[in-house]
C-alpha cells in the first residue's frame, strides 16, 4: 500500500510491432503490476485482430493509464474500436512504424476534428457568402 | 434574463470563427509531432537494428522483454495530469520507486547503439506526451463547436 501511493503518475501503455514496443519499453515506459498485468502488448503479423481488440479494450479500462500508443497500421485493424473511444482520458495516440509512414488522413482525432468542416457545417459560418 | 439575451448571434458567429481557427491550428500542430515522433522512431529503429547486428538476431528482440511471468516493477517514466490555464495537462514525471533498468534485459555491455536507441525513445515520449495534450485540446474544441452550433440552432429555428 505504501509503495504504491509513492509511486506518482500514470502509465503510457504501447500496442505495436516488435521494435516500437521494444524501443519504448527500452524508454522506461513498461511496467508488469502487482496482477502481472503487463502495460504493453507486442502484435506479430500471426496475432489475431480479437486478441489486439481485447488488449485494446482493457487498457482503456484500467484506471491507471493515460495514454496508449498504438502503431497506425494496427490502428487499422481495429478502427471501429477506436472511433468508439471517445473520451479524452485514456488518450489515444496513433503513432507510425518504421514500415508504415503516419498518414493523417487515417488518424481518428484528425477525421474527428475535419467532419466539422463538410459544406453542410460550413454554410452554417456563411460559406455560401464566399462561393464563386 | 435568457440566454439569447445574453449572447446575439453575432457573437456567436465570432466565436464559432475564432474556435474554427483555432482547430485548424491545433491539427496542424498535431501532424507537426507526429512526423517528429516518425523521424524519432525511424532512428530508433536504426539503432535497434545495428545493436542486433552487432550482438545477434535474437538478442535485441520481444523474447527479451519481462513477460506476465516476470516479478513486478514500476516504470521508470510516467505521466502526470495537470491543470494549467483551466486547462488538463500531461506532463512527463520520472519515477525511481521500485524500477528496473530496462538495459538490463538485452545484457549488461551493450552497445553504444542501444545506449543511443534508447535516449531517441526517449526524447519521442517528450513529443508523444505533447502531442496528447494537443489531441485533448481538439476533442475539448470539437465539443465546444457542437454546442456552439446546436445553440446558435436554437436561436433561428
Amino acid at each position: 500500500m505504501a509503495l504504491q501511493a509513492a509511486v506518482k503518475g500514470k502509465l503510457i501503455s504501447v500496442i505495436g510491432d516488435e521494435d516500437t514496443c521494444v524501443g519504448f519499453l527500452l524508454g522506461g515506459i513498461g511496467e508488469i503490476n502487482k496482477n502481472r498485468h503487463p502495460n504493453f502488448m507486442v502484435v506479430d503479423k500471426n496475432t489475431p485482430v480479437s486478441e489486439i481488440e481485447d488488449c485494446f479494450k482493457r487498457f482503456t479500462k484500467r484506471d491507471d493509464i493515460d495514454i496508449i500508443l498504438i502503431n497506425q497500421n494496427i490502428a487499422e485493424l481495429i478502427r471501429h474500436v477506436i472511433d468508439a473511444h471517445v473520451a479524452p482520458v485514456p488518450s489515444v495516440l496513433e503513432i507510425p512504424s518504421k514500415d508504415h509512414p503516419y498518414d493523417a488522413s487515417k488518424d481518428s482525432i484528425l477525421r474527428r476534428a475535419k467532419g466539422m468542416f463538410n459544406p453542410e457545417d460550413l454554410s452554417m459560418f456563411g460559406a455560401e457568402n464566399y462561393s464563386t | 434574463m435568457t440566454l439569447d439575451k445574453i449572447c446575439s448571434e453575432e457573437t456567436v458567429n465570432d466565436l464559432l470563427d475564432r474556435l474554427t481557427l483555432r482547430q485548424l491550428h491545433l491539427m496542424e500542430e498535431k501532424m507537426c509531432r507526429e512526423l517528429n515522433i516518425e523521424s524519432n522512431i525511424n532512428n530508433g529503429c536504426f539503432n535497434l537494428a545495428k545493436s542486433r547486428y552487432i550482438m545477434g538476431q535474437a538478442a535485441v528482440s520481444k523474447e527479451r522483454l519481462p513477460t506476465e511471468a516476470s516479478s513486478e516493477f514500476s516504470a521508470l517514466t510516467r505521466c502526470e495530469t495537470i491543470e494549467e490555464d483551466g486547462e488538463m495537462k500531461l506532463k512527463i514525471v520520472e519515477n525511481d520507486t521500485n524500477t528496473v533498468n530496462p538495459m538490463h534485459w538485452f545484457g549488461v555491455l551493450v552497445p553504444q547503439n542501444l545506449h543511443k536507441a534508447k535516449n531517441i525513445f526517449q526524447n519521442a515520449l517528450n513529443f508523444i506526451v505533447e502531442c496528447a495534450n494537443i489531441q485533448i485540446q481538439i476533442q475539448e474544441n470539437v465539443k465546444n463547436i457542437d454546442v456552439l452550433k446546436r445553440y446558435k440552432v436554437m436561436l433561428n429555428p
